[in-house]
Formats: structure tokens, C-alpha cells, sequence
């Protein structure tokens, strides 16, 4: 091979600090990183939000913000992008190199078809030849649209009219369209559910793979990126810490952010991992619950025939779950299997449309009153921290919201205190006045466990309480789960599409599919020896470095 | 995860096809809600009208009478017969929703001439002024303000947001009045007064056309400047918002050229919300002509129901404001079916 297909020489990007508070202080986001990929090659870009790795790939198409000013050279095909003119630029973009962003998110325009959204960089970029005739670009559409197994007529979709995984198939079939020689794949899945993401993944490599075209796959996900790429590069604050080949880097990491990075996402069935989040608290994890088999004698929560239905959807068709007192029960499926549903009318936010929901042996009642009290008792965690917070409000006031709400008596203070040390923001004190926005993702999650632990509830509910930290993080908001139950005899129903979590905390789980149980039991025997066959499909989809391996 | 409303996706298409089928007959749902509530909209504006001006301070009658010198306790009596003043008040209210119902506005104490006349000729000249300067003004404030987005911080934004703003601040009479005084009396470009030249003018149908603009020009071009900021700062705050949305990083990595990013993946987006306010304006402008007509001696429905108010001619300021509703609320009704029809969101919602 002559000459690399996309070379970075000693990049560094900096970005100016807007705000008016700080004197001309510049980020460093990215340090120094040099790193080639070769025709045809694989690359995965692996660290946690703010490492750099966005700013790197983006630095490429030259796709950053005016703020931020760039350093050192990025060959693309030889030729330095950091020189070029915005003509050059503007012809290389999309045409030499594309972008595969997060197609679920916002990353197509609501307000055009699908289909003039794919053509539009065919015409811009004259891939059919100068003008090419409407039936040209159409007939090339239609091609796009059936190598991402779309259907055709999807073309005419809007994008809100697509599921998040065709929204990605649509990405990438945007990405295809001038037959360039590199796509950048900017965490192409991260939005997507286990066998979506697998379906994706495994259609973006083949058509990678069948054009030679190269690739640079930027996620969080080191199992990702290991059952995808040749090789992996791991960054942190800015800096490139380890690059080596896929199943190298997983076995023997060297570096310690790189170790922690793999040990985020255990591999589900190996006994390492079993009640072992990945931590470095000092206050370690608690020892491993002794596996009795015998039924404890009153669930602290019952649904009996619990169904929930949307006009002629079924969301939950029937369900009997049971959570004991001071377990912790994953509850897992896809989205759309009414995992979410089901934990809504759980907590009384759902009616259900029939069946009952027990409560220490006593029907929950639907009146408003009647939940009030229930509600104390089981509390919420949601998903995303940063909305559950509201922005004005004191971490002090979003803890005590409960309290009031429930005037617990005593002095509001100390309870306020007493949940912030519960839920490990220590000392309390320093956290009191401070508001959401200066704290990080995990501190906020914290703050929302601690406005939960306030109430003393026997049971928390958590509807994806990790999806959206980073992977450092994830790891200890799930030994802090483990060591509440370990101190306060906490029961937890975890909602979850991730079976590693389910694996790291869990004691029993319980499979969703269309609205149905289809298997609950010990984590160990379930996860490990699956009797359904979802079950096994979602098994089938995690991606696992080993497959690589072999 | 959750937040995601899709399961696997055969089962999200079917969930799309169905939503589509159920999309027109909930269209049709959707316009007769709209219509029955704009309907009671109506009636309440038309009882409300009629409480609301007869609590004004001022008496028809003794206008009636100044404009005669002095009259005696029988022609008062007279007068008051003649406008049924003498009725109870519930009699009155009665009769007059009575004449509504059979679309009878009644008769003006002033002109002393069916009020639906006196509205039928002076509406069209309203709507040309409002018409024109609305459309002015919101080519301009839509043109500006998203220019002033894109380059926001820049000196063109501070200048365009800057003078804009100066002139919402500004009263619209002080305005005319500065504009009357050095185009019309000082440089002697523009008519001070009126809508046509008093006699009028010789040439044929377009030589009548150029009159009218020529008489039009001062009071649109001063009804512009003063709401034009309006327009100009929804579409910029609306732009501010869409300016770091992922898909204009898709665009700009297309090799779009930023103006073509701007015009085709930004403006619409931003344009969305920006049409509710527009269409709500619109209905409030027609009623908001009534200073710059007064100014420019417009004779439209602002000068009519200014001079109706002096009286108070309670006949014809009830059937103005109807008026002035119902142009409010078709216009919030247009608001509404426009932006199902732009929006592929709300249109299969």
C-alpha cells in the first residue's frame, strides 16, 4: 500500500471558551494525535463523551465549529484537508469522504423526504454526470434504498415516519450514495436496541467490506467496535492512549482508562462480572447474595394479569411479575416489548386496562389519594438525569420536592442530607446549592437516586438508569444500586435493554416481548442457558470481541 | 431507549400504515374542532361587543343633537325611539342578536346608513394597506431575521435587530407623522392625505392604479417599518434554535455551500414556527391600521371605527369589531390547516 488513505499528523483542535466569565481560556480537545488508516481498513475510535474522538472525526470534513481552530495536517487521499480551499472542501466533502451520524437522532431533516435527502448530495456532487435526468437520480435512490434493505417506497417517508434503525439504514444508504472511499460512522448504533443494532452493524460492515471502502467508527462501546473493526484506537482527554489490533486491545489493554473502558461492558455469562460492576469506589461492592432458592414467603410487589392496551395495540398483554423484598429484578426487551409501559402502571402513571398490582400483599389503589401513598413507597429513576432535573432548581430543592410533596415530618435538612450521603454525593453539604448543570452525568444521576431515597421507598423502579452516562460511570451508579440493597434491604426493578447490566446487579430477570413474559428466572440460569428463543436472540445480538476472536 | 416509539421494524411499518389511513378522516375531525370553536369565538365577541361599548362613556343622542344646535325633550324622545334607546337593555340585546341571526348589522347613527355598506366599501381599501405592508413587512423581517440568525453576534445582526427594534419602539403616529412631513411636505414625493387625487386622474384604468399607489406608498412603507421587527426577531430566535441541529452538520458535510445549508435545510425548519405568529398578526393588524389611517386620512375600516367611536355609534362599532374578530380568528384557522400542510410531523399526527 503507497500512502495511507487517511493519515492525521500531530493533530491538535482547540476551542475558544465562549463564556464571558472565563478570560480567553482555550479547551484543548484535542492533543497531538497522529493515527493513519489504510484503504479499505476498519478503524474503531473508542473513549467517553468529551475525550475528543467527535472533534477528530470531525475534523476530517473539516466539520467544526467556528470556535474551535485546528493544528498539524489531516491527509485525506493526500491531500491536506487543514489547506484546503472551502471549494476543494466543499467538492471533497460527502464525495471523497462521508459521514454516517446518528440517524436516529436529529441527523435528517424533518421536513424532507427520505429520498430528496439521498439525492441531494447525487446532484450536488454530480455523481450521474452533470445534470442528471429525475428518472437517474430516482432509479439510483431506488438502488441506495434496496443495498440497505429498504423498500423503495420508503423514499417517500418523512423521517419521523421511520423507526430509529431504518432512520440509520437510511443514514447509511445517504453515506453510500457518491461512492466515497472513507466513511466516518459517528456512533452509528448508540441510540439502536441490541438486535437493531446488530442488524445494522452487520449491514454497514458488509458494504463497507464489499467496496473497499475504509472506515472510522467512533463509539463508547469497546464491544462495538471490537466485533467491527480490524483495529481500535482508544482516547482519553484529548489524547490517543492505546491503538492495536481489535482483540489485542480487548485482552491485554495497557492503558488504564483503555482497562476500564473494556471492563465497563462485561461479558454476559462470565462469572467476573456476576454482581460486579465495574468500580473503583473505595467503599467496594458488596459480597454476592447468597443464591436460596426458596420463595420468599410475601413479594414486596405483585402484578396479576397486568394489561395495558393503546387503541388495538397490546403494550402489555397479561403480565405476573414479582419483585421480593430487597431484590433486584432486570426486566429486559427491545424497545416497543412494553418493558416502559409496564413500569408506568407499576407506578400508577399508566391505568392499566385490566389486571391488579399488589403492593406488601394489598391491592394499589387507582385513586389519586390512594397512589399517593403507594408512591412513597416505590420511587422512580429515569433515564436521562438531565432532563429528569429540572435546570433551576437546586440539587437542595430537587431532593426535598419529595419530602414536601409527602410532608414527611421532621427537619427537611437533615433527611435532605441523609439521602445525598445515602445516594454517596459526599460531603452533602457542598452539594446542596449547587444546580444540575455544574455537576457531571453521574453526579446528576445521583442527585435524582438521592431525590428517590429521600422517601425511604422499599422498592425503586429504574428505567434505564446507566443508558445515558458514560461507561466509567456506569459501572459505579450500578455498585451504588448493589450496595443500597446491601444497606437499606432496597428492592429495585431495573428496566433495561442491556443484558450486561442485568448480569452486573441483577438477581432474577424477566424477558418482555410484545407486550409478554416469555421467560423469568435466575439470572444465572436464564442468561447463561435461555430457554426462549428471544431470549436467545437477544443473546445472539450482543456483540462480543471473542466472535473476532475465534 | 424508551423514548424510542418503535419495535422491530416490520411492526414499526405497520404501525406508520395505519397511521396514515387514520391521518384524513382525523383532517376532517380536526377543521370541523377548529371551525365549531372559532364559530363560538364569534358569537362571544359579538355579546361581549355589545355590553362592552354601550359601557364606554360618551351618548349617541347628545352627538346626534350637537350636530343640530338644540332640541327639544320630544325630538330627543324622538331620536331615542328612532335608535331604540328607550328599550330595555335585554330588549335591545335581544333584537340586535335577533338582526344578527338574519346577517342585519343594522344602521349607523352617524351615517345613518346599513353598517354592512358603510364595512363592504371601506374593507377593501383596509385590506390593501394592511395587505401590502403585511407582506412587506414580512418578507423583509423573515429575509433579515434569518440572515441576522445565521450570522448572529456579527455587525449585520446587531444593525438589522438594532434598527428594527427602534422602530417597533417607535409610536406609528409619530412615525407617519415624521414620514408626512419630510416626504409629502418637505420633499414633496407623496400625497399628504387620501387615497385617490380629489377629482381624479385622467389616462385610463392604470393611470388610477399609479394614483392609488402613489397615495399608498407613505402609509404602507411607515405601517411596515413599525411591525416588521415582529417578524424579523420570530425568525431569528427560531433560526437560533435550529442553528446547532444535526442535520445542518449532514448538510454542511454534503459540501453544501452554507447559503444552500441555510435556504434549504435551515429556513424551512425555522420557518414552522414562525407561521402561527405571522397568521396571528395578520388578524390583529387589520385591526391595528387604525392609527396609520387616521394619519394618512386612509379611508378604511381603522378610520371607521375611530370616527365611530367619537359618537359612540354602537351599531356600527359592533358590526367593525365582528368584523375584526372574524379576521383574527380565520386567520388562526389558516395558521392551524398551513402548518398541518408544511409540517409532515403534525400533517400525519
Amino acid at each position: 500500500m503507497s500512502q495511507p488513505l487517511l493519515e492525521f499528523r500531530d493533530v491538535s483542535v482547540h476551542y475558544r471558551a465562549r463564556a464571558a466569565d472565563t478570560t480567553a481560556e482555550e479547551i484543548h480537545a484535542v492533543r497531538g494525535v497522529s493515527l493513519s488508516l489504510a484503504a479499505g481498513e476498519k478503524l474503531g475510535l473508542a473513549g467517553e463523551s468529551g475525550c475528543g474522538k467527535s472533534t477528530l472525526a470531525m475534523s476530517v470534513l473539516r466539520l467544526l465549529p467556528k470556535s474551535a481552530r485546528l493544528e498539524g495536517e489531516i491527509l485525506l487521499d493526500g491531500e491536506d484537508i487543514s489547506t484546503m480551499s472551502w471549494g476543494r472542501l466543499r467538492a471533497v466533502r460527502w464525495a471523497a469522504g462521508s459521514v454516517v451520524f446518528q440517524g436516529a437522532m436529529n441527523a435528517l431533516n424533518p421536513v424532507h423526504r427520505i429520498g430528496d435527502q439521498i439525492a441531494e448530495p447525487i446532484r450536488l456532487h454530480g455523481s450521474l454526470g452533470s445534470s442528471p435526468s429525475t428518472s437517474a437520480v430516482d432509479r439510483r435512490v431506488a438502488e441506495l434504498l434496496e443495498q440497505v434493505e429498504l423498500p423503495v417506497e420508503r423514499a417517500r417517508a418523512y423521517p419521523h415516519e421511520l423507526s430509529g434503525g431504518q432512520k440509520q439504514r437510511v443514514m447509511i444508504a445517504m453515506a453510500l450514495a457518491c461512492e466515497p472511499k472513507l466513511i466516518i460512522a459517528d456512533e452509528p448504533t448508540t441510540a439502536l436496541d441490541v438486535v437493531v443494532q446488530a442488524q445494522v452493524l452487520d449491514l454497514m460492515t458488509r458494504l463497507v467490506e464489499e467496496r473497499g471502502i475504509g472506515l472510522v467508527m467512533i463509539s463508547h462501546d469497546l464491544a462495538v467496535l471490537a466485533s467491527t473493526c480490524e483495529r481500535l484506537a482508544v482516547m482519553y482527554q484529548g489524547e490517543l492512549v492505546e491503538q492495536g489490533e481489535s482483540a489485542a486491545v480487548i485482552a491485554r489493554p495497557e492503558h488504564a482508562h483503555t482497562k476500564a473502558l473494556a471492563a465497563a461492558f462485561p461479558t454476559v455469562g462470565d462469572p467476573v462480572y456476576r454482581y460486579a460492576p465495574a468500580t473503583s469506589s473505595p467503599l467496594g461492592l458488596p459480597e454476592a447474595p447468597s443464591t436460596s432458592d426458596d420463595e420468599p414467603a410475601e413479594p414486596l410487589l405483585r402484578t396479576e394479569d397486568l394489561r395495558v392496551t393503546f387503541g388495538g395495540t397490546h403494550a402489555v398483554a397479561g403480565v405476573d411479575l414479582s419483585v421480593a423484598p430487597g431484590e433486584i429484578v432486570a426486566l429486559v426487551g427491545q424497545s416497543g416489548s412494553g418493558k416502559t409501559t409496564l413500569a408506568r402502571a407499576v407506578l400508577g402513571l399508566q391505568r392499566p386496562t385490566s389486571g391488579s398490582v399488589y403492593f406488601e400483599g394489598e391491592r394499589v389503589p387507582r385513586s389519586a389519594s390512594g397512589l399517593k401513598a403507594y408512591r412513597r413507597q416505590v420511587q422512580l429513576v429515569l433515564q436521562d438525569p438531565t432532563s429528569a432535573l429540572n435546570p433551576r432548581h437546586s440539587v437542595y430543592e430537587a431532593v426535598a420536592e419529595g419530602l414536601r410533596i409527602h410532608k414527611v415530618p421532621g427537619d427537611e435538612r437533615e433527611h435532605v442530607a441523609a439521602a445525598l450521603e445515602a445516594a454517596e454525593l459526599r460531603p452533602a453539604d457542598r452539594y446542596m446549592s449547587v444546580l444540575p448543570h455544574e455537576l457531571s452525568g453521574g453526579q446528576r444521576q445521583r442527585v435524582v437516586i438521592a431525590g428517590a431515597l429521600a422517601l425511604e421507598p422499599r422498592l425503586l423502579v429504574a428505567d434505564e438508569p446507566v443508558a445515558s452516562l458514560d461507561a466509567s460511570v456506569r459501572g459505579e451508579i450500578l455498585a451504588l444500586l448493589l450496595r443500597l440493597r446491601a444497606r437499606l434491604g432496597l428492592a429495585a426493578l431495573v428496566i433495561t435493554h442491556d443484558l450486561g447490566l442485568a448480569w452486573n446487579i441483577a438477581d432474577r430477570v424477566a424477558v418482555m416481548f410484545r407486550g409478554e413474559l416469555v421467560e423469568v428466572g435466575a439470572v444465572d440460569s436464564v442468561l447463561r442457558s435461555p430457554s426462549h428463543s428471544y431470549t436467545q436472540s437477544l443473546l445472539d445480538a450482543l456483540p462480543s470481541a471473542s466472535v473476532l476472536g475465534r | 431507549m424508551a423514548d424510542i416509539p418503535a419495535t422491530t421494524e416490520p411492526a414499526a411499518e405497520a404501525f406508520g400504515g395505519r397511521r396514515a389511513r387514520g391521518g384524513g378522516q382525523s383532517t376532517v375531525r380536526y377543521l370541523a374542532t377548529k371551525l365549531g370553536g372559532g364559530a363560538i369565538s364569534l358569537a362571544l365577541v359579538a355579546v361581549l361587543g355589545f355590553f362592552l361599548f354601550r359601557a364606554m362613556p360618551g351618548n349617541p343622542v347628545r352627538s346626534v343633537i350637537e350636530g343640530r344646535g338644540s332640541a327639544s325633550y320630544e325630538e330627543i324622545k324622538r331620536i331615542k325611539a328612532e335608535w331604540k334607546m328607550d328599550e330595555p337593555l335585554w330588549t335591545q340585546f335581544v333584537d340586535y342578536m335577533g338582526d344578527l341571526l338574519r346577517g342585519d348589522l343594522g344602521t349607523s347613527i352617524k351615517y345613518r346608513a346599513p353598517v354592512a355598506e358603510l364595512i363592504g366599501e371601506r374593507f377593501w381599501w383596509t385590506i390593501l394597506l394592511t395587505g401590502t405592508a403585511l407582506l412587506l413587512a414580512v418578507a423583509l423581517g423573515l429575509l433579515l431575521g434569518s440572515r441576522a440568525a445565521w450570522r448572529h453576534g456579527s455587525r449585520f445582526d446587531r444593525w438589522s435587530t438594532g434598527t428594527a427594534l427602534v422602530l417597533w419602539s417607535v409610536p406609528t403616529f409619530w412615525l407617519g407623522l415624521i414620514m408626512l412631513v419630510v416626504f409629502s411636505v418637505g420633499l414633496d414625493l407623496f400625497p399628504t392625505a387620501g387615497m385617490t387625487t380629489p377629482g381624479g386622474v385622467s389616462g385610463g384604468w392604470f393611470a388610477e392604479l399609479l394614483d392609488v399607489l402613489h397615495h399608498l406608498a407613505l402609509p404602507a412603507i411607515t405601517m411596515t417599518a413599525v411591525i416588521y421587527a415582529q417578524y424579523l426577531m420570530v425568525m431569528r430566535s427560531s433560526l437560533l434554535e435550529e442553528m446547532n441541529a444535526d442535520y445542518l452538520t449532514t448538510a454542511r458535510a454534503k459540501g453544501l455551500r452554507d447559503n444552500l445549508v441555510r435556504r434549504r435545510h435551515a429556513v424551512p425548519n425555522a420557518l414552522l414556527p414562525t407561521i402561527t405568529i405571522i397568521f396571528l398578526h395578520m388578524g390583529l393588524v387589520v385591526s391595528g391600521a387604525v392609527t396609520v389611517e387616521k394619519v394618512f386620512s386612509w379611508q378604511g375600516l381603522g378610520l371607521l371605527t375611530y370616527e365611530a367611536i367619537g359618537v359612540p355609534d354602537y351599531p356600527l362599532l359592533q358590526g367593525t369589531l365582528i368584523v375584526l374578530a372574524a379576521a383574527v380568528i380565520v386567520m388562526n384557522l389558516l395558521a392551524d390547516v398551513i402548518y398541518r400542510f408544511v409540517d409532515p410531523r403534525v400533517r400525519s399526527a
